[in-house]
């Protein structure tokens, strides 16, 4: 294992530091590795986010004038602990209630269903929202259902620029949920990573062989393929989003998203080859980001993502982010 | 043979128990790394060495204080679903030791049941969907089984820690319902659930510290 770090066990908490040493907008709580704005504004919606680290810029970088009021991060991969949700949700509250972002992960949704147990009895108003955009896990109510990934992020956005502009916590909540019912991804991994505890990558894939609809966390995808060219890696990872949920003659935005150890160029590639795809489906784009936005450490591959906008959408997607994650 | 615990007796085998988690670093890493993402078994250390280091804190504590703060512990180091899982357990079994002064008999199977019950809630999760949960239910229900029968004390330790080790083994042929394992296409049939193994270290040495 090559990681630039001094020991596994400080990993969080030495990340979170140097993070608020780059950005003079937020502030660290040791401890319980929160990062929260420093500036806050009275009777603003708190958005707070959170989960596993090694995602980074998510969700710590996603803190900002225009997104998160407060992000909590956990072990590297592990659903962040109740107790630091719940100093997320204080940092967060400014009177007018707490919007809790979730990916729908079972950790995740255990630590933070109870955070919100605990700051409702100490009389916080709290609301919360499950992203569930990975069209490779199917959706059922009655299991786990299909993971959160990227399309968490613009839910950040969108969520964080209603609550900007002063909409309530109802408000804030059905706009949230509109962006989650409008968001599909699609990810894939070429080389897996290395959790800084363990040492040594947590799965195989040969040199030949890539996994489509895989998860941010190293998880199982749905299928094992050989190398492809980028343009038959955008049409397969298209094709599954498509199928999932019919975007034909609407307006979206694309995020192109690296897992950590993507070069730009490759993305870019992808970017060409998926934007092709849509104008021959008469899929008209309004906005593109490419970039890492939703990583999994130094894992190699990428995600794709799909929001179908309205009017209203467009209009939060253009607000003004300060989140150093996704300047807007 | 031990007749009871005391808080020294717990804190030992608490002990115990982050000997045998850390020592078992690979095997239960390459179970989670088959099944989930491969951090099950560093989160666990994590917490049961922290647990460790406050050693000097916990051995001042009366019954009750000392599983609340275990649960605290545990939650906020451990992390993840096993975190909150073990803290909710911790948490409140810790009710049925207030002015308590030794953990009999009986109270080993209040403390356990009363885990295993805020486990499950909190989890949403019952027997039969390969995780921990499956370990800790059925060594409990054969503990229960065994006093009900008026076993000896030895008896129904005996039963609980072969009852458990089965429910360990038994998630290897089950579809995963719950974690990381049900995104896999097979749901992990033929993998043993790494958090059942791990709760069974625990009930384990538990019993292993008793009948010494």
């Amino acid at each position: 294992m090559k990681k630039i770090i001094n020991h596994p066990d400080n990993v969080v908490s030495e990340m979170l530091m140097g993070l608020e040493k780059s950005n003079p907008d937020v502030v660290y709580f040791s401890e319980v590795e929160v990062i929260a704005r420093k500036e806050k504004k009275t009777n603003k919606v708190g958005l707070v986010s959170g989960g596993g680290s090694g995602h980074e810029p998510a969700h710590a970088g996603y803190v900002g004038y225009g997104m998160l009021d407060a992000a909590v991060s956990g072990n590297v991969f592990a659903s962040p602990s109740p107790d630091r949700v719940l100093k997320g949700i204080q940092e967060a509250d400014t009177g007018a209630g707490v919007l809790l972002v979730i990916k729908n992960y079972s950790g995740d949704i255990m630590n933070f269903s109870m955070a919100k147990d605990l700051a409702e009895m100490e009389g916080l108003k709290v609301e919360t929202v499950v992203v569930k955009d990975d069209v490779a896990v199917e959706d059922s109510t009655y299991s786990t259902g299909r993971r959160g990934i990227a399309g968490t992020v613009f839910v950040h956005k969108i969520a964080g620029a209603k609550a900007e502009k002063g909409a309530s916590l109802k408000e804030v909540k059905e706009t949230a949920q509109k962006t989650i019912k409008n968001v599909r991804s699609i990810g894939m991994a070429m080389t897996p990573c290395i959790l800084p505890a363990i040492g040594k990558p947590g799965f195989n894939l040969d040199h030949n062989e890539v996994e489509i609809g895989m998860g941010i966390h190293g998880e199982p995808g749905v299928d094992r393929t050989n190398l492809k060219t980028a343009k038959e890696y955008a049409e397969i990872m298209v094709e599954k989003i498509l199928a999932d949920y019919d975007y034909s003659g609407s307006e979206i935005a694309l995020m192109i998203n690296g897992l950590g150890a993507t070069p730009l160029m490759e993305l870019y590639i992808l970017n060409y080859e998926v934007t092709k795809i849509l104008e021959d489906k008469g899929i008209k784009l309004y906005k593109t980001f490419v970039g890492n936005f939703m990583t999994s450490l130094e894992m190699s591959g990428c995600s794709i993502t799909f929001l179908k906008l309205d009017d209203e959408l467009k209009e939060l997607l253009d607000f003004e982010s300060k989140a150093p994650g996704l300047r807007v | 043979m031990k007749k009871g615990l005391n808080t020294k007796d717990v804190v030992e085998v608490l002990k115990r128990i982050a000997k045998r988690i850390e020592e078992n670093k690979d095997y239960i890493t390459e179970l989670d790394a088959i099944l989930g993402d491969g951090d099950h078994w560093a989160n666990m250390n994590m917490g049961y060495q922290k647990i460790v280091s406050i050693e000097d804190e916990l051995l001042k504590l009366n019954l009750a204080d000392l599983l609340k703060k275990i649960g605290m512990t545990l939650m906020s180091t451990i992390g993840g679903s096993s975190g909150v899982l073990y803290g909710v357990a911790f948490i409140t079994a810790h009710k049925s030791l207030i002015d308590v002064d030794e953990i009999d008999e009986l109270k080993i199977y209040e403390v356990l049941n009363s885990g295993l019950n805020a486990m499950m809630e909190r989890g949403n999760a019952k027997p039969g969907d390969k995780t921990m949960i499956d370990t800790l239910y059925h060594g409990v229900k054969a503990y229960k089984e065994s006093l009900d029968n008026k076993e000896k004390f030895e008896t129904a330790i005996n039963k609980m820690v072969k009852s458990a080790e089965e429910g360990m083994k038994s998630t290897k042929d089950m579809e995963a319902a719950k974690g990381r394992a049900f995104y896999r296409n097979d749901k992990g049939v033929g993998h043993i659930d790494p958090g059942a193994v791990t709760m069974y270290y625990q009930l384990e040495e538990l019993a292993q510290y008793i009948l010494m």
